[in-house]
């Protein structure tokens, strides 16, 4: 067949697309447009949820995925953790695997980091050790007493976490699935000790919270289909209330299972991560919105131009005769 | 500085890696066949201090609980697949762990994905004081199930008014979820390009916040 500038445009270089999408992921990371993310139902009903939580309940943050989907998933963990930090409820954080542990210390040093701005002051297990010897084990009493010795929050903090009060470091076990069914008996027998070898059995948070059955909210983040397991054998054994973050890809996988009532909502890709920092901003836990916000109006542009690009290719698809069977099989490259 | 180096290692790493999308190139390779072994390197350690030492080495040693020694065995039977002759040793490691995830796994996976999805579909489609767009979304719902279903009816040709039709409507529903599939798709591979953008661009270069 005859090149001609529709043919030509058909079998454009993969190569000039690529660059495209790569100056267009850039340019608004300097050139903000600014557009607005509005947060959707299944967004805001996992906020609400835990928006009701405070510090005699618990949660379960389990990082269920691997670098792969960082980009996705660290942005709705690290919103939900400092969501649950500021309200002082306590947080259990596991692992599915052992990757997932490194994106566990990972999005927790992102949270406690002393060098950035609204950060969480951590006090370790062993700092606090002489509180407990006095029976110290309330929140609001613990910080009272810490703050009262002298300890003073550091200004670009946003709140002290105390370790084995506010939060445990659980973890990554095997078979994880079979994990997370011990854990609905007792927290304990799967896990003795948490990530820094202190027992776990002395934390004032699990005394309180013994098994799944005590805890009030279990949120994975995942990249695979093993954000199932907590519906499957926490949500389904002992009605646990389940909150997914996923990847764009399995979104609509697990839609379903809002509309079922199986799971209290769910986060879906950066879009799900920003539309949370955008709700933990008006609610003024923190003063602007983290990575997922700037990452939208990337996003926007991109999509537009991904629009262009399927909008041209039909145009150039239908222009150059090529829908017509007998051109498309002599002609198209 | 070990954070620097490991941050100027990791983006000319990302960069090799970007670097397929010109053309593949040995630069490439590397950066693929490190992520790898590193992945499986970590994977080796994390198991070693969070499973192996604490709940195995330490109990049997310490304790002498010499009961974990059964479950050693049979973890270590898994090797035998290296060896051919014995090989078939390794099957009952994993015909423990078939059974018990079977037996465990399989009641509350059919309550979970099964039985409760077909209760969320078998809804009223018409309640009094219901709004209008909830009973348009019930319709909806209960038609483009059974729509889809009828599609993968096989037993009978897909032709007349029901088969046919709702075989027709089966394909439009199943489309528009993989639309709504393929949507999400493309954000999701934008937004690791993003990920790795902003960390170029912030931890790398320090030229956004």
């Amino acid at each position: 067949m005859k090149e001609n500038i529709w043919s030509r445009m058909l079998n454009l270089d993969r190569r000039w697309i690529f660059l495209c999408i790569g100056v267009v992921c850039i340019v608004p990371f300097f050139l903000p447009f600014g557009l607005p993310v509005i947060p959707t139902a299944h967004v805001i009903s996992i906020f609400d949820y835990i928006e009701n939580l405070g510090p005699e309940n618990a949660i379960f943050i389990s990082f269920d995925f691997d670098p792969g989907t960082d980009p996705e998933n660290m942005p709705m963990a690290v919103a939900v953790m400092r969501h649950a930090f500021s309200r002082h409820i306590p947080v259990f954080f596991t692992a599915n695997a052992p990757l997932a542990q490194g994106m566990l210390e990972s999005g927790f040093a992102y949270v406690t980091n002393p060098d950035a701005q609204e950060y969480f002051h951590v006090v370790s297990w062993q700092e606090w050790a002489q509180y407990r010897e006095q029976g110290i084990t309330g929140r609001d009493e613990l910080q009272a007493a810490w703050e009262a010795d002298g300890n003073v929050l550091p200004e670009n903090a946003s709140g002290w976490v105390f370790e084995g009060r506010d939060f445990a470091k659980l973890g990554y076990l095997p078979y994880f699935a079979l994990a997370i069914l011990g854990m609905t008996s007792s927290i304990a027998s799967q896990y003795p000790e948490d990530m820094n070898g202190n027992p776990l059995i002395d934390m004032p948070m699990l005394q309180e919270h013994k098994s799944l059955r005590d805890v009030d909210l279990a949120t994975t983040f995942s990249g695979t289909a093993a954000c199932m397991w907590w519906v499957t054998y926490a949500r389904e054994k002992i009605g646990l209330p389940v909150a997914f973050g996923v990847t764009a890809v399995s979104a609509t996988d697990y839609t379903i299972y809002i509309q079922s009532g199986q799971l209290v909502g769910q986060m879906g890709g950066l879009r799900g991560a920003a539309e949370y920092e955008v709700l933990l901003q008006n609610a003024g836990y923190v003063e602007k919105p983290d990575r997922a916000f700037i990452g939208m109006d990337v996003q926007n542009a991109a999509h537009l131009l991904i629009f262009f690009f399927i909008l041209l290719g039909n145009i150039a698809y239908f222009a150059g005769g090529f829908h017509k069977k007998g051109v498309l099989l002599k002609g198209r490259r | 500085m070990y954070t620097t180096i490991g941050v100027w290692v990791a983006a000319l790493f990302t960069l090799a890696i970007y670097s397929f999308l010109y053309r593949e190139n040995p630069l490439y390779r590397l950066g693929e066949h490190l992520v790898v072994g590193i992945s499986m390197g970590y994977f080796i350690v994390v198991t070693y201090t969070q499973v192996l030492k604490p709940r195995l080495i330490d109990p049997i040693a310490n304790d002498g609980e010499y009961i974990l020694l059964i479950p050693a065995l049979l973890g270590l039977l898994y090797i035998t697949r290296f060896f051919p002759k014995i090989a078939w040793l390794s099957r009952y490691p994993m015909a423990f762990i078939m059974g018990t995830s079977m037996g465990v796994g399989f009641p509350l996976a059919m309550k979970a994905s099964v039985l409760r999805q077909l209760e969320a579909t078998i809804l009223p489609l018409y309640q009094s004081g219901m709004p209008w767009h909830s009973v348009l979304g019930n319709v909806i719902l209960v038609l483009g199930t059974l729509a889809a279903l009828i599609y993968f009816f096989f037993s009978k040709p897909h032709k007349g008014p029901f088969f046919g039709t709702g075989s027709k409507i089966g394909i439009w529903v199943i489309m528009i979820g993989f639309g709504a599939t393929f949507g999400f798709t493309v954000m999701g591979r934008i937004s690791l390009l993003i990920g790795r953008i902003q960390f170029l661009l912030n931890d790398w270069l320090g030229l956004i916040n």
